[in-house]
């Protein structure tokens, strides 16, 4: 088991309201899991993964990474993020100053690898990843679709255990939207990280090996 | 400087075009363009003031004068005798006996008093360079007088000028005896020391002798030396060889005071302008607060990606840092070039009659440079350095969630 979480209670305050989104939520991850998460908007399903990601601290329950029992507040989570999690967002977060492998090797640098070890990597990834006409453009010169599976390659480059992808289609039409399903699957099968996918596409969710719908704040399998 | 923060540094240097010059900073960096040019121009123009003053009082006096202690005159025996003590001083450079003596000059209706200096023009003249068309020597009954005085009585060279001297120890029944006689303007004094170009009257030491009722005397010895601001030290050396019959006065007791307000005004222009700089910091501080809403996203991603928040401020740091210090060299150049502008314009002199000269010069010089790049990168810094702390209150968490 790579990741687990036991027990998640999470409330969030809304004016004078207390939304209850995650209420005792439990999840075991194994090495080489494709786990789709579905659910209705407001569900508590991007809170779940920011909460399995580090970047949210549940009211009440226990979080474990490698057997670890670990918070978003301890002093080293950064670290953890950048050694163990890799992450896509509904919108690909690229940093515009930077070409697509720069972007790649950002993961790299922040871990303290050289400028040249971690371009190379990043390289090697995109040429994998089919990118390597790509590798020197800028984000606003890429398709929604390249700029999302460079952001898939800059989750994969350090290799993590686990890949916490929010929505990753969310704003791709549909054939860009097949790609990058096939891609996310393809290298799952590869290079064996476990994939926790947030999504509202339903059908493509019911092929994954593992799906959960998460309803009144619980993960139920489908 | 951790790897992430190298990596994003070496960016900006290799291409500064795209990642440095945005326009977000057009205004930042024509504040502080605009500021530090006002602050360096100042500086350069006070300076220059400074300079040429300096120049002009040690151009326009003696470095050290001699005059006997007991009176007014000292004898030309004397006079030989102190001379060859001094220019055996390796830090002397000449000795020039002279006369002076206040007296009043005429013209028709019109009265002006004036400084004569009579030279002995048998010698080096160091005042020559400041006379338009110095003949090389003044004739008998020739004298050079100062433009603002030639001005003000309406002479020109070639016309006459009458001296006179009141002799205030030869009382008549019919009341002071007055000395008087009349030169010819062999040229005129111009050396931009509005006192002296408003009152100097230079003649022949025998035609001053004559005027003043006195014989082989003269009242002072003019010394120039190597290092005029080592003047008084001298003065007490050359006093030491002299003896107590001899007086040595260093040009800096006039001087000192004036001297000493002028660097003070410089300084104060210094701190005031200054404060232009910190009003351009505060564009400084709306471009960086700028760019942390815009880059919310990249900040957000780069925590996420286990950056830590020292980190990120130093990236955006850098950003705004090279593009500040940029635009505070370039502000210096601007400085500069006012400067230059203010020193050429023919349009506008000083009035040498409150501001002792009549000519704006500039200088500029590395002290000045190093103070202002220093003190005004490090106001950009500080006003780069407040906004920037946000990064530490971002939460990631929150920036997602307003874009889903």
């Amino acid at each position: 088991m790579i990741a687990a979480i036991h027990n998640i209670y999470k409330t969030y305050h809304d004016s004078d309201q207390l939304i209850e989104v995650l209420r005792g939520t439990s999840l075991e991850i194994e090495e080489r899991d494709f786990i789709c998460i579905t659910g209705k908007s407001g569900s508590g399903k991007s809170t779940l993964l920011h909460i399995l990601g580090l970047l949210d601290s549940p009211d009440s329950g226990d979080l474990e990474i490698s057997g670890r029992k670990i918070s978003s507040l301890m002093s080293d989570a950064a670290l953890i993020r950048n050694r163990n999690l890799g992450f896509v967002f509904q919108f690909h977060y690229l940093v515009e100053d930077l070409t697509a492998s720069e972007n790649v090797a950002l993961p790299l640098l922040i871990a303290g690898e050289s400028a040249t070890a971690s371009l190379a990597q990043a390289r090697e990834l995109l040429i994998h990843l089919g990118l390597e006409q790509r590798l020197n453009r800028y984000p606003n010169q890429l398709s929604g679709g390249e700029q999302q599976r460079i952001a898939l390659a800059r989750a994969l480059v350090n290799k993590p255990a686990m890949v916490l992808a929010d929505e990753p289609t969310g704003n791709l039409d549909p054939g860009h939207s097949k790609d990058v399903w096939d891609l996310m699957y393809r290298l799952n099968s590869e290079l064996g990280q476990a994939f926790v996918i947030v999504t509202h596409d339903v059908e493509a969710a019911a092929k994954a090996p593992k799906s959960f719908e998460l309803a009144e704040g619980v993960l139920i399998p489908r | 400087m951790d790897r992430l923060e190298a990596f994003f540094l070496s960016k900006y240097l290799q291409a500064p075009k795209r990642n440095l010059f945005r326009f977000s900073f057009v205004f930042m960096v024509l504040g502080i363009v605009l500021s530090v040019g006002i602050l360096s121009a100042g500086l350069n123009l006070f300076e220059g003031y400074e300079s040429t003053l300096r120049n002009l009082l040690l151009d326009s006096f003696a470095h050290i004068s001699v005059q006997s202690s007991d009176s007014a005159y000292l004898s030309r025996e004397q006079a030989q005798e102190a001379i060859a003590k001094l220019n055996k001083h390796k830090e002397v450079l000449s000795v020039i006996p002279s006369i002076h003596y206040p007296l009043m000059a005429q013209s028709g209706t019109k009265i002006r008093n004036a400084n004569l200096r009579a030279y002995d023009f048998a010698g080096e003249f160091p005042y020559a360079k400041y006379i338009e068309n110095y003949p090389g020597e003044l004739q008998e009954s020739e004298i050079v007088i100062g433009h603002y005085l030639a001005t003000e009585m309406g002479l020109q060279p070639g016309d006459n000028v009458s001296l006179i001297y009141p002799q205030l120890d030869r009382i008549s029944p019919l009341g002071i005896y007055n000395g008087q006689q009349s030169f010819k303007i062999a040229g005129l004094y111009r050396s931009g020391y509005y006192e002296n170009d408003r009152s100097i009257i230079i003649a022949n030491i025998s035609d001053a002798e004559q005027l003043l009722l006195i014989t082989n005397s003269i009242s002072k010895l003019e010394i120039r030396i190597r290092n005029p601001q080592q003047a008084r030290e001298l003065a007490k050396g050359l006093s030491a060889i002299l003896g107590s019959q001899y007086t040595c006065i260093s040009w800096d007791l006039y001087a000192s005071s004036l001297l000493r307000l002028v660097e003070m005004e410089k300084w104060l222009i210094f701190i005031v302008f200054t404060f232009l700089v910190l009003i351009a910091g505060f564009n400084v501080i709306s471009s960086v607060s700028t760019i942390i809403i815009d880059k919310g996203n990249e900040i957000a991603v780069l925590k996420t990606l286990g950056a830590n928040a020292k980190s990120i401020k130093r990236i955006y740091a850098y950003k705004v840092g090279m593009v500040a210090i940029l635009s505070v060299v370039i502000g210096q150049a601007f400085g500069a070039f006012l400067s230059w502008v203010v020193e050429k314009q023919t349009f506008y002199r000083l009035k040498g009659d409150v501001y002792f000269i009549d000519t704006i010069g500039a200088s500029i010089t590395p002290f000045n440079l190093l103070a202002v790049f220093v003190v005004a990168s490090l106001l950009i810094s500080l006003c780069i350095y407040l906004p920037l702390r946000q990064i530490d209150r971002i939460q990631i968490i929150s920036l997602f969630r307003q874009n889903t």
